[in-house]
């Protein structure tokens, strides 16, 4: 039975980092795509996916045999450390203070290295090409698969946490042909603000329980921890600031 | 074998992104523990220096960096 004030935090969360990683991954395919064809494009996304689908698969089952509360302490520091490095950056990004990350500039980059990589090597064009979306969608989904692990393994939703990793995946994929251009609309900074803020709760969630922590109010207070690191990115923000005319030089 | 090791980069990356962030954390979850396990200090209250040192820590890193990128 699914409890849902657990299982809609972790499930958003996974909705969320896993549309951040897939626009950055379909970047470098729509790259492979648009100058190499859409076969090596396909199978290199393809093979990557059942990468990471098989790690999830070996992974998962593989975690419920840890006792609970040590598996409970690792993953919740875990999360610290990636949540509260997502938040700093997406902090340090809102405030001007390092550039948003942005997707027609790296269509442009890696059309340009992709070119280059071909030209060099003349036998070899679509198996470079199937490498390079290869290796985008395995790096991208790396973190995916670790979030939904995270977030899914300790309450048994494994399983809701991968539907909603899917859901991003078949969303932006759904986009991404329509548009048929790199996604640079997508507010990636926000996304990832607010993932960060999830993961940060979950893994002071978690770590506390993982020490015997029993947290009042129990998973409701995800809720809280999550408005307090809302409150204290926002505010880190704020503190650090570049003005806007700085900004744009 | 290039492959592999971006691979590991990549998951290396996810978590010590900044050896500073990484270690202050550590050292609160440690901190933490030999509260609650150590000085018997109530679990409750373990978990409140265990949140607020989070939040200081985010806020401290945020300004660090801003400060060494020249702010």
């Amino acid at each position: 039975m699914i409890v849902w004030s657990t299982a809609a935090p972790a499930v958003s969360a996974a909705f969320f980092a896993s549309a951040v990683e897939v626009v950055e991954a379909f970047t470098i395919v729509l790259v492979v795509g648009t100058l190499r064809g859409w076969r090596p494009a396909a199978l290199g996304t393809g093979a990557a996916l059942a990468v990471l689908a098989a790690l999830v698969l070996v992974l998962g089952p593989l975690l419920d045999r840890v006792p609970l509360h040590l598996l409970q302490l690792v993953i919740g520091v875990l999360l610290l450390l990636f949540g509260i490095g997502w938040l700093r950056k997406a902090s340090l990004r809102a405030a001007g203070v390092i550039p948003l990350h942005d997707e027609d500039a790296i269509f442009r980059e890696e059309s340009a290295h992709l070119t280059e990589q071909t030209r060099r090597r003349e036998t070899s064009r679509d198996w470079i090409a199937g490498i390079t979306a290869f290796k985008a969608v395995l790096l991208e989904g790396l973190e995916v698969v670790f979030i939904v692990i995270a977030v899914g393994v300790g309450r048994g939703l494994l399983w809701p946490a991968a539907l909603g990793a899917v859901a991003a995946c078949a969303l932006v994929l759904v986009i991404g042909a329509i548009a048929h251009h790199p996604l640079s609309k997508v507010p990636e900074n926000t996304l990832k603000f607010g993932v960060g803020v999830m993961l940060s709760a979950f893994g002071v969630f978690w770590t506390g329980e993982g020490l015997g922590i029993d947290w009042p109010g129990h998973d409701l207070i995800l809720f809280g921890f999550a408005a307090l690191f809302l409150i204290a990115g926002l505010g880190a923000a704020g503190m650090v600031r570049r003005p806007e005319s700085e900004v744009a030089k | 074998m290039t492959i592999l090791k971006d691979v590991l980069a990549e998951l290396l990356g996810m978590f010590v992104a900044d050896a500073r962030l990484t270690t202050a954390i550590c050292a609160l979850v440690l901190i933490t523990a030999g509260l609650i396990s150590g000085a018997h200090v109530a679990p409750l209250i373990g978990g409140a220096v265990l949140l607020l040192g989070c939040l200081a820590i985010l806020v401290l890193s945020v300004r660090a960096e801003a400060r060494r990128r020249g702010r």
